[in-house]
């Protein structure tokens, strides 16, 4: 990494308006400008000058404390961070190794897992995708079936995994797959690292609704990796895989999506006409007021986290609500774009103003990472603790 | 008002027929005509001039077959749950406009001529600008479906109705595609040769937002059919999903939105069938403004309780999704029509001597 006037030992002793200069600076030096605002997700060969600008200045991994190259920010911080990355429009790359794998190595990795896969994602050299979900382990993730058997030094794993975002462009997966077939559902569950070079690993993209080839199928025939891809105790995958989730949602929960999608509806009123229209503005500030407390509500759990504690069952409100105020402005958007609302593309190639995209893109949000029926349930025992 | 036996018989033999023409069950020819032009089959076309469907509501001295409303929503419900590309209601909207030999071609299928009338975004009513002069028509036309597979254009203008070929040097076609996998035409005349049309009857409109709320009313229960379909096969947990008490009350919801649809349209429907004026073109509003809001709370809950592959492009929930996405704003979305019901239920409430 070489250092540059962006990269300081502690970003925290800044004030919150210096650092959020500093964002803003940032942004508009290093940003590659043909990658704001970009229509889709970009794979990793689109994404990779910007990735590569992030890691030179130490920028990639916000949440990461300092010690394994990450910026160490607090949480008011840490959401100044994305905020500012969503009012300018900056590309998304691909993010499971700093949001989740990263995480889970330094809570559960050995000293020599840290220190060989932690600087590999800080330099590009691997990108990671995420194992969990099988066709018929969706929302009963403990269902899996991918097994994994120690053959001498090896595992050898055979299955599928389904719905791998990025699949197809990571070099690694992290994996949950069963190592104990005859446990109990959730105790025979193990999770492991495997290079999707593999012999044995084949990828199959999936077209999503907004037409693009974001997920993949991943099959396992045979795939040998060494006993020590194992991360943390043997069948001990499953609360392993649990308190990630808080990452997850926390990640989920941020208010990054909503950001991005309601800086762009003023715009978007103005593109049509209707800025002035008082029903128009009335709604446009509700969704601007659930979006501030949302980020009050996301600030309470990057604290919980920042005190170095662990989240409790309630971050599944946070993610729960990050969706649905998600897809509420993107269902705005496209109430706004009226006919425009059925385009496949966008109007003049403006990505800012495509209501549909962003109206397909936010279906998924209450989907993924724990549906929004098994988060209610999940909140209902755990926090309610109903019957 | 409920329709006596002859009137019934139509509806089931429409419905019938649609069934055999779109197979509300197989998708296979909607998928193989995304994405291409122009979109739809002309055979398909031909088929549709042969049961008659074209002049469905054109009086029988001009050659239709003189029925009903509630005969054309049924059948355009039935288009709407088999996602049919075709152009029909835009079709049905133009041979209103024509005569004599153009008519004959458009009501056997041979022609496919499409009506060119909405010159705004969100316009429904009011003022065209377009001109027609000494045979010449210039200006420009929005949303028309489809516009690559026409061969002409019912064009309306102050002037009166123009009919402009396809082909005509003078027209300029500009496309834009649609999330169903459809088109959409911007059509730019620029001293195109017309010939005079006819005025399309009065309620030409609101027969045409009808049948788009029972297209839409088709996507509803076409969804909610496959949905519940799903809750029935899915299972984690051990269990069915639609064991889940919180997807049975979802699915209730949907299919609550689903009857108060069907109750709207149908009701519309008869009050058309009784005549024109504010009444029926409030209820013909009504309608669309419910049909619009619903299609798109089925289509994107059916999404939610498919999972995973309910985000995927392979599975065909989402064709309905991506087909509400582009009817519901068509021909004036939700709040235009709520706007225009609540303006002409107003004038019909004056006409009966209700305090407004
Ligand atoms: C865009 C996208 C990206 C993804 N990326 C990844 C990835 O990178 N890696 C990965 O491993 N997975 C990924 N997933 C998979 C995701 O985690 C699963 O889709 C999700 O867990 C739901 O599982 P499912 O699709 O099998 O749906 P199902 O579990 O079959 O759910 C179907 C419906 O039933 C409901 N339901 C299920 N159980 C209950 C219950 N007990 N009570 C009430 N309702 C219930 C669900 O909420 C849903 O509405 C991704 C998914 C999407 C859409």
């Amino acid at each position: 990494m070489s250092a540059s006037r962006y990269t300081l030992d502690d970003y925290n002793a800044l004030g919150d308006d210096d650092f959020r200069a500093l964002v803003r600076d940032f942004l508009k030096e290093c940003h590659p400008p043909e990658l704001r605002n970009p229509v889709k997700r970009l794979h990793w060969d689109e994404a990779k000058p910007w990735y590569m600008e992030l890691s030179r200045h130490g920028w990639l991994a916000p949440n990461w404390p300092k010690q394994y190259g990450g910026m160490g920010l607090s949480a008011s911080k840490q959401l100044i961070y994305v905020e500012e990355f969503e009012n300018f429009g900056a590309a998304r790359t691909p993010d499971h190794g700093m949001m989740l794998f990263g995480p889970l190595l330094i809570r559960y990795g050995s000293e020599e897992q840290k220190a060989h896969f932690l600087p590999k994602i800080l330099s590009g050299e691997h990108i990671w995708c995420q194992g969990y979900s099988e066709p018929n382990a969706g929302s009963d993730l403990a269902s899996l079936r991918t097994q994994a058997v120690l053959d001498g030094d090896e595992w050898v794993i055979n299955g599928q995994k389904t719905w791998t975002t990025l699949g197809g462009d990571a070099d690694w997966i992290f994996m949950l797959v069963r190592t104990d077939p005859a446990a109990k559902k959730q105790e025979g569950i193990s999770f492991l690292l495997v290079p999707m070079k593999s012999k044995g690993v084949s990828v199959k993209p999936i077209v999503n609704l907004d037409l693009q080839d974001e997920f993949s199928e991943v099959f396992f025939d045979d795939v040998r990796v060494p006993k020590a891809n194992l991360v943390g105790e043997l069948n001990k995958g499953w609360s392993m895989a649990k308190a990630l989730l808080g990452f997850e949602r926390i990640f989920l929960g941020s208010p990054r999506q909503s950001a991005h999608a309601f800086a762009r509806l003023k715009g978007l009123a103005q593109h049509y006409g209707v800025w002035d229209d008082p029903i128009v503005r009335d709604r446009y500030n509700q969704l601007w007021l659930d979006l501030e407390d949302h980020k009050a509500l996301y600030e309470r759990f990057a604290d919980i986290l920042r005190r170095g504690e662990t989240l409790g069952a309630d971050v599944s409100l946070l993610k729960l609500n990050q969706s649905e105020l998600y897809q509420r402005i993107s269902e705005f958007m496209l109430q706004i774009a009226g006919e425009d609302g059925g385009r496949l593309e966008p109007v003049d190639g403006n990505a800012d103003l495509h209501a549909p995209g962003i109206f397909l893109t936010a279906r998924a949000a209450t989907i993924y990472g724990g549906a929004s029926e098994v988060q209610r349930n999940i909140i209902a025992k755990n926090v309610l603790r109903l019957p | 008002m409920a329709l006596d036996e002859e009137r019934l018989e139509n509806v089931r033999m429409l419905r019938e027929s649609a069934a055999a023409v779109a197979d509300r069950s197989d998708l296979s020819r909607v998928r193989a005509q995304r994405f291409r032009q122009p979109g739809f089959d002309r055979a398909v076309w031909r088929q549709m001039g042969e049961l008659g469907w074209l002049g469905l509501r054109l009086p029988e001295e001009r050659g239709g077959a003189g029925l009903g409303m509630a005969e054309l929503i049924a059948l355009t419900e039935e288009l709407g749950a088999a996602l049919a590309p075709e152009p029909f209601i835009s079709a049905l909207m133009a041979t209103d406009m024509l005569d004599g030999a153009r008519l004959e071609a458009a009501l056997t299928g041979e022609a496919v001529i499409l009506a060119a009338w909405q010159e705004k975004p969100r316009q429904l009513d009011g003022e065209v600008e377009t001109s027609f002069v000494d045979g010449r028509v210039s200006g420009r036309k929005l949303q028309v479906p489809m516009a690559l597979g026409a061969d002409a254009f019912a064009v309306t203008t102050p002037q009166g109705v123009a009919i402009v070929d396809a082909g005509d040097p003078g027209l300029s076609i500009e496309i834009t595609p649609a999330q169903d996998g459809g088109h959409w035409g911007t059509l730019t005349f620029n001293g195109a040769r017309g010939e005079p049309g006819r005025a399309p009857r009065e309620s030409w409109l609101d027969e045409a937002v009808l049948a788009t709320a029972a297209t839409l009313l088709g996507i509803i229960d076409a969804t909610l059919e496959r949905t519940v379909d799903y809750l029935n096969v899915r299972q984690q947990f051990g269990v069915k999903i639609g064991t889940f008490q919180a997807l049975q009350h979802r699915a209730v919801d949907l299919k609550q939105q689903a009857l108060l649809t069907r109750a709207s349209i149908e009701d519309a429907a008869a009050i058309m069938d009784e005549g024109q004026g504010p009444a029926a073109k409030a209820a013909s509003s009504r309608a669309k403004a419910r049909a619009s809001d619903a299609a798109l709370i089925v289509t994107r809950q059916a999404i939610q309780l498919h999972g995973g592959i309910g985000y995927t492009d392979e599975h065909d929930i989402g064709l309905f999704l991506r087909k509400a996405m582009v009817l519901a704003p068509s021909l004036g979305d939700s709040a235009l029509h709520r706007r225009r019901f609540a303006q002409f239920q107003t004038q019909a409430d004056a006409k009966e001597g209700l305090p407004a």
